[in-house]
């Protein structure tokens, strides 16, 4: 449908230029149903389905504890001890145990849901848009900081804003601005690099495979514009590439950030 | 579209420019650092590896918000 309003826009008789209607057309998600009054649109739909395949996946292949698994049921339980392994208990330490079921989750939610960018008929990462990593980040933010009060109480904010090994001149400055990267900039770093680097990755796809369908079928004079055309479908499969490492890299990303946050407030500067 | 309008954009892209020259000789260090890392100890190379990820993602971050703020002006 996007296809067909863009293509549209082209003025193909009097402006070789096309001008995309507006950018901000990619950002909108309509409604395609409604239930007991609460619009759903296609994003949330997704939603339920990434959570849905994360638990179908996991239920398939870890239903039957058998000694020889099965070769899917080998491949995520790897998958589910590299997290807990090498980002739970790796970056956390001993008592990172009790947060893999968290991180374990995250991650392959994010992942599934990444994934669903370079899906063929999907195509849409759920994770593009702001709500969904707006709202994990602040998971994240609300386990750390209630990790950092459970361990050490009240130290824990004493410890941030008023460092002890500080010079006793510069603890205030230091403070605030531990106080606000700790507790502002992370969880919008945390957000924003999610979002954005799918964001990018959507635009990018959305912006390589319009231009080769407005090139094979937009213009009707030309003879090269076929070849054109296919060099941008080219272009947008070596990018479909970079997009499959991309979202494994986000989601992994995510979960490693959020166990080196929660460390931070489990265990105490040295 | 109006003079203004592509003005603005044309503006936000250079600031979206700007923004990207730093991370990207930031991740350009980083990365050349921890492949030398890994050439001089092998042995540590699973240890460089999640941290040059870490370090890249902080690095990156700069360069996403530049790209964010040139969708919103």
């Amino acid at each position: 449908m996007d296809l067909e309003i863009l293509a549209f826009e082209c003025e193909t008789e009097t402006d070789v230029v096309c001008t995309p209607p507006f950018v901000n057309e990619l950002f909108e998600t309509p409604d395609v149903f409604e239930l007991f009054g609460v619009g759903v649109n296609r994003a949330m739909l997704l939603m339920f389905l990434a959570a849905f395949i994360v638990i179908a996946v996991l239920w398939v292949a870890l239903r039957k504890r058998s000694v020889v698994p099965t070769k899917f049921g080998a491949a995520i339980e790897g998958l589910v001890t590299l997290v807990k392994d090498e980002i739970a208990t790796g970056i956390i330490g001993p008592q990172g145990a009790k947060y893999a079921p968290y991180l374990i989750s995250i991650f392959l939610f994010i992942l599934v849901g990444n994934l669903m960018e370079v899906t063929p008929f999907i195509n849409f990462p759920i994770t593009s848009r702001m709500a969904l990593p707006a709202f994990l980040a602040i998971l994240t933010w609300v386990i750390f900081v209630f990790a950092g009060f459970k361990t050490q109480g009240l130290g824990y904010l004493g410890h941030i804003i008023w460092p002890k090994d500080v010079p006793i001149a510069l603890r205030w400055l230091v403070g605030i601005i531990e106080f606000v990267s700790i507790f502002l900039v992370r969880p919008f770093s945390l957000a924003v690099r999610l979002f954005a680097n799918l964001v990018a990755g959507h635009v990018m796809l959305t912006l390589l495979l319009v231009t080769g369908y407005v090139y094979v079928t937009g213009f009707s004079n030309a003879t090269f514009n076929g070849v054109f055309g296919a060099l941008w479908w080219v272009l947008a499969l070596a990018i479909f590439l970079f997009e499959v490492v991309v979202s494994i890299l986000q989601a992994y990303i995510f979960t490693l950030l959020s166990a080196v946050y929660i460390q931070t407030s489990v265990h105490p500067e040295h | 579209m109006t003079e203004i309008e592509i003005t603005k954009g044309a503006i936000a892209l250079i600031g979206y420019g700007l923004a990207a020259i730093g991370p990207g000789v930031g991740i350009g260090i980083l990365a050349g650092n921890a492949v030398q890392a890994m050439a001089r100890q092998p042995e540590a190379a699973g240890m460089v590896r999640t941290t040059m990820f870490l370090g890249i993602a902080f690095t990156e971050a700069l360069a996403l918000i530049g790209f964010v703020l040139f969708f919103l002006a």
